[in-house]
């Protein structure tokens, strides 16, 4: 045991020191991704996807990230992954207990994409080759999949095929599309579908469920005058993506994507939330907001922290009764995860709290739930992988 | 000592012929060291990405500006969060004219720090301008920046210079 959680230890912390030495001439001749996407299966375990330079691994753990298994490689081949800072590589797990993990890579230096998935139906022991998510190869990234209620795995990201038709006809597009597509059994993921074109092209997607059949999905969204605030689309049913609900009129005019995505939570009462970075005329920083229902308005947007502290990367996670939000901050010298619980559907939230913090680099923080409570899921470049419980809190 | 090495750095690059070098290493303390060795001279900071689909559009402009105002002392920062090959860097700016000019980029992935300690109400954004007079007085121009305010601000360096 002792010798399983010094190797761990060894992969996570010198992961990217050994890359350099055998897969590039130089240091820093080739960016590389440092994340770590987490997911507990429904008996307990923790699952993580982390990109280890080239390739996408697979680490498990039982006693809640104090130590972890040998990585399982889900990339039998050497695959030039995208690094994005927005990107992510994720691991879903279905209510069987089998594994989906998600990725993307770069097909060439313009940063066009492709997601690809992998399964594992034998307990994370093996994966399947993994398989592109669509057959369409001119560019997709941003790919983010997970498992509705009724257990059928949706998956949607940001696709450029409409960029390459408008081109072909001597047009211009701008953006990118949201795409989706809904898994089909042993043949992988079904045809893919066009949920809205002219979508921002480089932040993150958010995604929740408002039922069977019914996700949520929160974008970055292009609206008339290259304003780039945020929109959410809720399907009507599997095929059906409703309207663009916008969540606020920040009025962020800029002609760049910004890296920062927003992110979603849809409670047990039905009421949506979201929180997003933006930079626009009306308001800088980061917001919260929520909405009754699926197709009510979103409330005036609350500041979370203050635009001087760099408050970024904000991530929501519903848990039975609760909310929780969580976002990183930085005050000159520490980066910080501030955290806030609402127990009466985020009419009301406790005031933020410090839950950890680093030094140096860091990767954004995530929120994860097992049967018990809600936990940060945090990698830092000098803590390593860390699992911390939120407390109660009033 | 430590600036006298520094500055002979700078001087070795900036008289480098019209391929660049690879950037400078921007790291923790160096945007102190950088406005230190320009201190009490007019000086354009730009900030730029080769993830920053505008700022490879914007480049070339800075290039002409470079060639036709030798008044301007212009220096790139790469500031992409996360690291991008020196080389590729290189040869960017040299395709958009601005081989010679003094070029940094960031190697740290603490970009929160890095950010901080060029603005600490900086997000990050590209591209981004910081105009710094002789004075110490900063102009910033966020996003894409206007030629002609860069051109007007120049003309009010040399109008005012003793």
């Amino acid at each position: 045991m002792r010798l399983l959680i010094a190797l761990t230890t060894l992969v996570l912390s010198v992961s990217a020191a050994v890359a350099q030495h055998h897969s590039h001439g130089k240091p820093g001749s080739t960016p590389e991704a440092f994340t770590a996407a987490p997911a507990f299966a429904p008996d307990g375990t923790l699952w993580l996807a982390r990109p280890m330079v080239d390739r996408i691994v697979v680490l498990r753990s039982t006693d809640l990230g104090k130590s972890f298994s040998a990585p399982v490689t889900v990339t039998p081949e050497p695959m030039n992954l995208d690094w994005g800072p927005d990107a992510r590589a994720r691991i879903t797990v279905d209510p069987w207990g089998d594994l989906i993990v998600t990725f993307g890579i770069f097909q060439d230096k313009n940063f066009n994409g492709r997601a690809f998935f992998a399964r594992s139906g034998d307990g994370g022991a093996s994966f399947t080759r993994p398989r592109p998510i669509t057959a369409n190869a001119t560019s997709q990234r941003f790919e983010i999949a997970g498992v509705d209620p009724a257990g059928r795995v949706f998956a949607t990201w940001l696709d450029k095929r409409n960029v390459a038709k408008a081109r072909a006809a001597g047009k211009a597009y701008a953006g990118a599309a949201l795409a989706f597509a809904w898994e089909d059994g042993e043949a992988g993921f079904g045809d893919t579908s066009i949920a809205l074109d002219n979508t921002c092209e480089c932040c993150r997607l958010g995604l929740a469920f408002a039922g069977a059949g019914r996700p949520a999905v929160v974008f970055r969204n292009i609206f008339p005058g290259s304003v780039r605030d945020h929109g959410v689309i809720t399907f009507h049913d599997p095929r059906t993506p409703g309207p663009v609900r916008r969540v606020s009129v920040d009025d962020w005019k800029i002609e760049a994507c910004p890296h920062h995505g927003p992110s979603i939570a849809v409670a047990a009462d039905g009421s949506y939330h979201v929180a997003w970075f933006t930079d626009g005329a009306r308001r800088k920083g980061l917001f919260y907001a929520r909405a009754e229902s699926a197709d009510s308005p979103f409330t005036a947007p609350r500041a979370l922290s203050r635009p001087d502290r760099q408050p970024a990367r904000p991530y929501l996670l519903a848990h039975g009764p609760d909310l929780h939000l969580v976002w990183k901050e930085f005050d000159g010298d520490k980066v910080a995860v501030r955290w806030q619980v609402s127990h009466d559907s985020g009419r009301h939230w406790s005031d933020p709290r410090t839950v950890a913090e680093t030094a140096d680099a860091s990767d954004h923080p995530l929120l994860v739930a097992d049967k018990q409570r809600a936990y940060l899921s945090w990698l830092t470049k000098a803590e390593g992988y860390r699992l911390i419980p939120l407390g109660d809190q009033p | 000592m430590r600036a006298t090495a520094f500055l002979a750095v700078v001087l070795s690059l900036t008289s480098f012929a019209a391929t660049a070098a690879d950037p400078l290493p921007f790291g923790r303390g160096s945007w102190a060291k950088l406005s230190q060795a320009h201190a009490g001279r007019p000086t354009v900071i730009h900030l730029w990405g080769l993830t920053c689909a505008p700022c490879l559009v914007e480049l070339p402009h800075w290039g002409k500006l470079a060639a036709e105002r030798p008044d301007l002392a212009l220096v790139l920062v790469a500031a992409d969060p996360v690291p991008q090959d020196p080389k590729r860097l290189a040869d960017v700016l040299t395709r958009a004219g601005l081989g010679k000019a003094e070029s940094w980029s960031f190697t740290d992935r603490f970009y929160e720090r890095l950010r901080y300690e060029i603005d600490p109400a900086w997000a990050g954004e590209l591209p981004r301008t910081v105009m710094i007079d002789a004075k110490g007085e900063v102009t910033v121009l966020p996003g894409v920046a206007d030629i002609a305010r860069v051109r007007a601000w120049l003309d009010t360096q040399r109008s005012s210079r003793p």
